[in-house]
């Protein structure tokens, strides 16, 4: 086992899927000969050849729909959009297609993709290149949306996603490409989706979150810990479909919550977290539930970038505001 | 010094006029009587099937309806031109195409009926259901043929989308990667020259649809719609290229909507009905029915049997449609993904919850005291 | 509204039988395309609309011989409505309700007034309390009929209005078995039964509209039941497959549920024939309503004591006064009288039938 960033994660986790199953296909622009922009397909090109590696042209909307058509022809295409930037094209063709195939032809077609984006900001990019667009996704009957936060969840949860006969739209944040770092065995092993991963107990606050914005709640928690409160954070991991009940639970468990995402806080996919808790825990809270989030603004340039995104003092900050109520 | 870079060419293909006489040489299939025969039985069997569908809806039986009235050869000529093993990807008025491919009439009346089942065919199971939202099944074409390709099957996936379709991005996207990584996939355009109430003339600037193909670098041609015998041909010719490699190519039919673009809609707000008169005597029917008349191989007796076996095939596909009684509410939960999440499963729960006591509640039969 | 006839088909040509029609009633359709398709002699020959417009009504269907001349099909003149839409259909939406506030809405269901049938006088059209109070003075201190009351009031005024009701009355001798002050309902619901098997034309529905009978093989007699709020019609199901036993039990159980308002509403559904036992409080003779579908409705007098002739001297009998009200539009005279003879052969008996009895297990 060796140290490897969140990307690396990824281009393992493809590899083997491709290896493993001789229907996986990646495609998207620059994904073959260039490896990715970012790198994430290095390698593919070389090793699985043009039939299974594609290179397409500059045409969201169309890399999306090929995939509807691929996988309904029984392949499992995974296609990269190159940043989530440039994802809300496929928005049509995911919400009217790759979404509704199984349930309107009554399970006859059905569309097995996944649909891979970098999202998020915090990289100090040009316009456009640092959206996190999770919650429009979420709101599809019909589709997953998972997002990992760490390089063993982001191997885990691919190769989940791609052996997944339904289709899921698969977002990594962007900064965590190459800061997360850590061993992960190229094993094979798919995590579970549908599933919230608890990555530290507590008793005293549970803290909400995926993404990038999990390294924050950790920070978060480790000061908190300094000050005698015990956090539990919480790493979503598949916001759709949502494991409410371990949140629930925990909820239960601390009586205090504070839900952070880097997305802005208006339709967020907090406040569905929100809600879930006042309908199933409202008895046991004993403070309002808290959340930490973007602001409703279009995300600024890197000069002022780092006003916006929400940070680890933010979301200490927000415990001990419930800390206070009783 | 303006050199000129590139041309093209746009070709026209008729071989029946509206009166039903022969203005070329027939293609090979044609000249065989029983396979014409045949063509119109599929033209009439489309039309009655349309005609029943419409009279369902206004009896508040059928939800909205989109006519094919008038452009039957295209739907027909296409499908019929295509092998079993090909995939057909329609938009939402080819229904002779999809009852020529085996899905059965009374699986369309369920569809247009409100109803799933329609859509899950028991004939032609990897055809695309059809597509309401215009042009976004052109990738899908691209898609399905690329899966040929890369399995090499020597199989081709046919598209079909009327006019309006052609400005859409998703198609001009679709026609791009079919050109550039020679697919096999042939896009059948049924241009009845109005996008509800767009006439032809405010959709593009082109002056042939066909032509949107050279951009994407593939073959493009036009062909009369309304002659199943050229749109046979031209289709057909267009398919077996696809089949042997030589790449996808676009085909303009050229045809008119004699009906409403649905039965919600009224066309006469933006059409003049002398417009639509001076198209019914070049519709499909009437012309192939004249020259198989002239020709000795068309009867009274035929024809009058003809009308009244698909009037009773769609009678009973009607009472089929009628009989089958709409599915339990769990289904709309059941078929989202293959397997129920935790929270669409209690979503499930409460629906069912509720069903049961609606149930309950409601007296077993009997007219209230 | 214009009619568009069979036009000369040519060739002497004098009528044609309709093969298939291409249009439907409610399309609009335009001058040359074709209408129908009819079978001359020589042909199958379409023919096509003579103007353009909407298509009221086509008279005939395929098969029918139409004459030339004669009117084919009927054109709808005059606008049509928008329906301003491509897809679905749009509700054109409720009519709005009345205005008026919490408050004057409960004191309006309180009062049993229809807030729709007011126009209110508040602001902007609003109904007001006072609007609420003179409402309710104008109907004078009646009170409306609600639930059970109403019920009926509404069942009789339609089965006077569709019934031809006739009645036949008899008087039985029940000295056989007569115990005074015991119930006798048990013994009339088996006569009924009898009566029913002998003349099954009583135990049937009929559906005016229609004019089509069903005699019916079960027999679900309904026992009409008194209370302070209204007449309730308990039914008894299939009584003639349930022992003297159970029906006692049966008939205990509803009265108590009447009494308690617990009768479940499956319970009072769609008798096949009714009883009333009007004799348990007073009464002789009664002409009863018969209420559609049923077809009849059997009425039990007040037992009374009668000098009868009895060997050679006379003798003081109890007697069972029976009134028999049928639907005289299906039920003839001589079977009300048949199954009313059935009901009294029956009643005169000093027991119940043993077959009656066979169907006890462990009665």
């Amino acid at each position: 086992m060796t140290e490897i960033s969140l990307l690396q994660a990824i281009n393992l986790a493809l590899a083997r899927a491709m290896a493993e199953d001789e229907r996986v296909l990646v495609l998207g622009e620059d994904v073959g000969v260039d490896g990715g922009v970012f790198r994430a397909t290095d390698g593919l090109l070389k090793r699985f050849g043009p039939d299974r590696v594609l290179d397409t042209p500059l045409a969201e909307a169309a890399i999306a729909g090929l995939s509807v058509g691929l996988a309904a022809q029984g392949f499992r295409p995974v296609a990269e959009i190159q940043f989530a930037g440039f994802i809300y094209p496929t928005i049509d063709q995911l919400a009217n297609h790759a979404s509704r195939l199984r349930t309107r032809t009554r399970g006859r077609i059905t569309c097995p993709m996944v649909l891979r984006s970098p999202c998020g900001g915090g990289i100090r990019a040009v316009e456009h290149h640092s959206e996190s667009p999770e919650a429009m996704f979420a709101h599809i009957p019909g589709l997953r949306v998972v997002i990992p936060s760490s390089p063993r969840r982001a191997y885990g949860l691919l190769l989940a996603a791609i052996r997944d006969p339904d289709p899921i739209v698969f977002l990594e944040p962007t900064r965590l490409y190459r800061a997360a770092r850590e061993d992960v065995a190229d094993d094979g092993a798919a995590l579970p989706l549908d599933n919230c991963f608890v990555l530290r107990e507590g008793s005293d606050v549970t803290i909400v979150t995926w993404g990038a914005m999990v390294v924050e709640a950790l920070a978060a928690a480790d000061e908190m810990n300094r000050e005698g409160v015990s956090a539990e954070v919480i790493d979503v991991a598949t916001l759709k479909a949502l494991d409410a009940e371990t949140i629930i639970a925990s909820v239960k468990k601390t009586g205090r919550c504070v839900i952070a995402h880097e997305a802005p806080v208006t339709g967020g996919y907090g406040g569905e977290i929100a809600a879930r808790i006042a309908e199933h825990a409202l008895l046991s809270l004993l403070a309002p539930i808290e959340r930490v989030a973007g602001f409703d603004t279009v995300m600024p340039l890197p000069r002022l970038e780092d006003r916006y995104l929400p940070k680890a003092a933010q979301i200490a900050a927000a415990s001990r505001r419930t800390m206070e109520y009783a | 010094m303006i050199e000129p870079v590139a041309h093209f060419e746009i070709g026209y293909t008729r071989c029946l006029d509206p009166a039903g006489k022969t203005v070329a040489e027939l293609p090979e299939f044609a000249r065989d009587p029983s396979k014409l025969v045949k063509l119109y039985q599929a033209l009439t069997r489309t039309r009655a099937f349309d005609a029943r569908a419409i009279a369902l809806q206004r009896t508040g039986r059928l939800g909205t309806f989109a006519s094919s009235l008038g452009q039957e050869a295209v739907s027909v000529g296409t499908a019929d031109a295509m092998q079993p093993a090909d995939v057909l990807v329609p938009s939402f008025r080819e229904h002779g195409a999809q009852l020529m491919r085996g899905v059965t009439p009374s699986e369309l009346f369920l569809y247009w009926g409100g109803d799933e089942r329609g859509s899950a065919y028991a004939g032609p199971r990897e055809d695309f259901p059809l597509c309401v939202p215009v042009g976004s099944h052109a990738p899908h074409a691209a898609g399905i043929a690329l899966a040929f390709k890369l399995r090499h099957e020597r199989r081709v996936a046919v598209c079909m989308f009327g006019d309006g379709a052609t400005s859409k991005g998703d198609v001009a996207e679709a026609l791009n990667m079919a050109g550039l990584w020679r697919l096999p996939v042939v896009f059948v355009v049924s241009n009845n020259q109005w996008a509800i109430s767009v006439p032809r003339q405010r959709q593009t600037a082109a002056a042939t649809l066909a032509q949107k193909a050279i951009a994407a670098g593939m073959t493009g041609e036009q062909v009369d719609g309304n002659d199943v015998v050229a749109v046979r041909f031209v289709v057909g010719t267009a398919i077996e290229r696809a089949r042997g490699g030589a790449g996808p190519s676009l085909i303009e039919a050229v045809t008119y909507r004699l009906g409403d673009h649905t039965t919600a809609d009224d066309a006469s707000r933006y059409r003049d009905d002398t417009e639509v008169s001076r198209h019914w005597p070049e519709e499909p029917l009437l012309r192939l029915r004249n020259y198989l008349v002239v020709a000795g191989h068309w009867s009274r007796e035929q024809e009058e049997h003809l009308l009244q076996e698909t009037a009773r095939e769609m009678d009973a596909a009607a009472e089929q449609y009628l009989a089958t009684p709409p599915q339990e509410c769990e289904t709309i939960f059941d078929y989202t993904f293959a397997r129920l999440p935790a929270d669409l499963a209690a979503q499930r729960e409460s629906a069912l919850a509720a069903k049961h006591a609606a149930e309950s509640s409601r007296p077993p039969g009997g007219a209230a005291q | 509204m214009s009619s568009f006839a069979l036009p000369d088909l040519g060739e002497g040509l004098q009528d044609a039988e309709i093969v298939a029609w291409h249009v439907a009633e409610g399309d609009h359709v335009v001058a040359d395309q074709p209408l129908v398709s009819v079978e001359t002699e020589k042909a199958v020959v379409e023919v096509p609309a003579p103007r353009s417009g909407r298509v009221a009504k086509l008279l005939g269907k395929p098969g029918d011989r139409v004459k030339v001349g004669a009117p084919l099909v009927i054109f709808e003149d005059g606008p049509h409505a928008d329906t301003g839409a491509v897809v679905g259909e749009l509700a054109a939406g409720p009519t709005p309700a009345p205005a008026a506030a919490p408050a004057v809405r409960a004191l309006a269901r309180e009062r049993g007034i229809n807030l729709a049938s007011l126009t209110g006088t508040g602001r902007n059209g609003a109904i007001t309390r006072a609007d609420i109070e003179r409402a309710a003075a104008a109907r004078g201190s009646g009170e409306p009929l609600k639930g059970v009351r109403r019920a009926m009031a509404l069942n009789m005024a339609r089965a006077h209005a569709e019934v031809a009701p006739a009645s036949l009355w008899d008087e039985v001798d029940v000295e056989a078995w007569h115990v005074p002050d015991t119930d006798i309902t048990v013994r009339l619901i088996s006569a009924i039964g009898i009566a029913c098997r002998a003349v099954p034309a009583l135990n049937a529905r009929y559906d005016g509209k229609s004019m089509t009978r069903e005699l019916l093989a079960h027999i679900d007699l309904g026992i009409a039941v008194d209370t302070e709020d209204g007449l309730f019609v308990p039914v008894l199901r299939d009584i003639c497959n349930v022992t003297p036993t159970e029906l006692r039990r049966k008939l205990t159980v509803f009265k108590e549920a009447v009494r308690n308002r617990t009768v479940a509403v499956a319970d009072l559904r769609d008798p096949t024939i009714t009883l009333s036992n009007f004799g348990s409080v007073a009464g002789r003779h009664a002409a009863l309503v018969v209420l559609p579908p049923q077809v009849a409705i059997i009425g039990a007098g007040r037992i009374y004591r009668h000098a009868t002739q009895h060997g050679g001297g006379v003798a003081w009998h109890h007697m069972l006064p029976l009134s028999l009200t049928f639907d005289h539009r299906v039920v003839t005279g001589g079977d009300a009288a048949r199954f009313l003879a059935a009901m009294a052969d029956d009643l005169k008996r000093p027991e119940l039938p043993l077959s009656r009895g066979s169907h006890v297990q462990g009665d």
